[in-house]
């Protein structure tokens, strides 16, 4: 499989204090990536210096073929964002959240009521699709912050933290349509602290800490640099290679 | 080109959606505008004192202040001269009357005789109202003393039908001439500018300072968004900061239009200020004002970190503006609050609006302060975009 996201030698400092530092990593056509860290480890900055929102101190990152400080525009067309937080607006509906969203992503009004139509479906939310989004619980909610990501026809997505907080049935819900997007050809960008979660959804998987990139491979691979991998989990890899202390 | 339209859109909607804040919002200008019309405009009766020194003391002079206390609406208090100048003196009374000694005699006699008014400045509209209705009270009064002493004399004098009509004539003409009581005006204390009507001074500053709180609060929204992250999602999209930046002024103009609207259609119907000509300029002189509101509101909104400084920023823009823009008082030729009302959209605005709304001025005689107000639109959309941060949040 191709390489569709680059990342290399990315860095980035606020008031001096260095957040991401050297990173670098791939992300495959068609595979969903899983970027783990403990908390202040540099995934969210790492997320937003991809997707465009901010500039790195150094480094390239190019997604689909174009660099992202160059063609910010043109990589704009090929992603989707799902930050941690719900982004949207909560006292419109789930469908005019979708719309407006689309309409910003360049889809033209027609085509936008329709994908929002569509994706709402994917998301099991065409019963509430009118009712206003501060009325939904907050797996539905989350499930709408996914469906916005998914408004521009995206070849890359970025999930960061899809399921925090949410009822086991929602995250089942998200996990069936992540693997379902990867399944449509959608690469994926993928931060949790749920170690299963990784486990059960990433292709490959990359662990940060300290703004550094300290390992990259399938959850086979992890799981073979501390012993055998059919019984030796996830999080017992993740605390070996980032310890046990405690993080702010 | 569509994107900062359907931002806008976007705002209006949520701005309509949240019933809470449209009632609010529309609610308390129409309490407002309520409370003036109640306190300052509404009255359909008359109720006023007329302020008498009665130095007479006579039979005639007791009656006459009788016959105004009669009047609906109008109370009598009684002073002595000197209690009377004190009150002028203070502004405690703005018109007074001083029946002078001699008043009763003269009345018996025939001879004309003066009631002196007495005014602070121009004596106020109420002092203006109650002194014509003591001039008309004292025409009726007198007019019986002089029917009273000419029914008299032509009795005794007149010897046929002709000789009386001839008598009649020539008395009604010397009334004509030189009336049996006069009202005259005696001096006047303090000159002062004229005095306007407390409603149409203080209608065009509370638009503008409506159409200021509505616009400069909407600055809160670019916090909103990037509190809820709904910002940052914006900036993956394919939405520029410069379409955002338009987006969110074309925001900020349509709800303080929403607002400003409902007033203002408000004011002309209930006040029937002025024909639709009048109410459609001030429509379009809202709209200027609310686009330099609007620019003013994205410099907040790009400065303030939080809710908090940007409702105290806006708190602070507002209240500096209308305490300073000439809302509540008139703005002196020179000095300091001349200098500080310079760097207010209200003493433009105000200036504007006092014209149209009074049908004496249009648009085109605005030309200077609708390019002022322009002027502060451009520059605050400049300078909010310049302290954006491009580093951070923008590409």
């Amino acid at each position: 499989m191709e390489d569709f996201l680059v990342a290399s030698d990315l860095t980035k400092s606020f008031d001096g204090t260095q957040v991401v530092a050297s990173a670098s990593f791939t992300v495959r056509s068609q595979e969903i990536f899983g970027l783990l860290g403990p908390n202040g480890a540099g995934k969210t900055t790492t997320i937003r210096m991809l997707s465009t929102v901010l500039d790195p101190d150094e480094g390239d990152i190019r997604i689909g073929g174009h660099s992202v400080a160059g063609e910010s525009d043109a990589v704009r067309r090929l992603i989707g964002v799902c930050p941690q937080e719900l982004a949207l607006y909560p006292e419109l509906s789930a469908t005019d959240n979708l719309v407006f969203f689309g309409r910003m992503a360049g889809l033209p009004g027609g085509e936008a009521k329709a994908r929002a139509a569509e994706i709402l479906e994917r998301v099991g939310l065409t019963d509430r699709a009118k009712d206003a989004v501060r009325k939904y619980s907050g797996g539905m909610k989350r499930r709408v912050n996914i469906a916005i990501a998914l408004m521009s026809k995206p070849r890359l997505l970025f999930l960061d933290e899809p399921t925090v907080g949410i009822d086991p049935q929602s995250r089942n819900h998200i996990f069936d349509t992540v693997l379902a997007l990867r399944d449509e050809g959608m690469s994926v960008l993928y931060t949790t602290h749920y170690m299963e979660e990784a486990d059960r959804l990433c292709d490959r998987i990359g662990i940060m800490d300290a703004g550094h990139v300290i390992a990259l491979g399938t959850p086979v691979e992890l799981k073979t640099r501390i012993g055998n991998p059919d019984t030796t989990t996830l999080e017992e890899v993740f605390l070996s290679l980032t310890g046990r202390s405690l993080r702010d | 080109m569509t994107r900062p339209f359907l931002l806008a859109l976007l705002e209006v909607k949520r701005f309509l959606a949240d019933r809470g804040a449209l009632a609010f919002s529309i609610a308390l200008p129409i309490l407002l505008f309520a409370l003036m019309l109640g306190v300052f405009g509404g009255e359909t009766s008359f109720n006023a004192t007329a302020h008498v020194a009665d130095l007479d003391g006579g039979d005639a002079a007791r009656k006459l202040i009788e016959r105004i206390e009669d009047v609906e609406g109008l109370d009598v208090r009684l002073y002595t001269e000197a209690k009377l100048d004190d009150s002028l003196g203070r502004s405690a009374v703005l018109t007074g009357f001083v029946i002078p000694v001699g008043f009763t005699a003269a009345l018996e006699s025939g001879t004309p005789a003066a009631i002196r008014v007495k005014r602070r400045g121009s004596g106020g509209n109420a002092g203006q109202i109650t002194a014509a209705i003591v001039q008309g009270v004292a025409d009726g009064f007198a007019s019986e003393y002089e029917l009273r002493r000419a029914l008299a004399a032509l009795v005794s004098n007149a010897t046929t039908p002709e000789d009386l009509e001839s008598q009649i004539g020539i008395l009604l003409a010397d009334a004509r001439r030189e009336p049996p009581v006069r009202v005259v005006d005696d001096e006047t204390l303090v000159e002062q500018e004229e005095e306007e009507d407390i409603l149409d001074r203080l209608l065009p500053g509370i638009i503008v300072m409506f159409l200021l709180f509505s616009v400069t609060l909407s600055a809160q929204t670019l916090i909103e968004e990037r509190r809820n992250s709904t910002l940052e999602r914006l900036l993956t999209t394919r939405l520029t900061a410069g379409e955002l930046f338009a987006g969110k002024f074309l925001a900020g103009v349509s709800r303080g239009m929403i607002q400003t609207l409902v007033l203002l259609v408000l004011a002309f119907a209930v006040l029937r200020l002025a024909g639709p000509g009048a109410l459609a300029q001030s429509a379009v002189l809202a709209l200027v004002v609310a686009a330099a509101a609007s620019a003013i509101a994205l410099v907040i909104a790009t400065v303030a970190r939080t809710d908090d400084q940007a409702t105290w920023a806006a708190v602070f823009v507002t209240m500096y503006m209308t305490v300073f823009g000439g809302t509540f008082f008139p703005i002196p030729d020179s000095g300091a609050l001349e200098l500080l009302s310079r760097f207010t959209l209200n003493r433009y605005a105000i200036d504007a609006y006092e014209g149209i709304l009074a049908e004496t001025a249009t648009l085109g005689d605005a030309t200077f302060e609708i390019a002022i107000l322009g002027a502060v639109a451009v520059s605050c959309l400049i300078i909010a975009r310049l302290l954006f941060r491009v580093s951070s949040e923008a590409k």
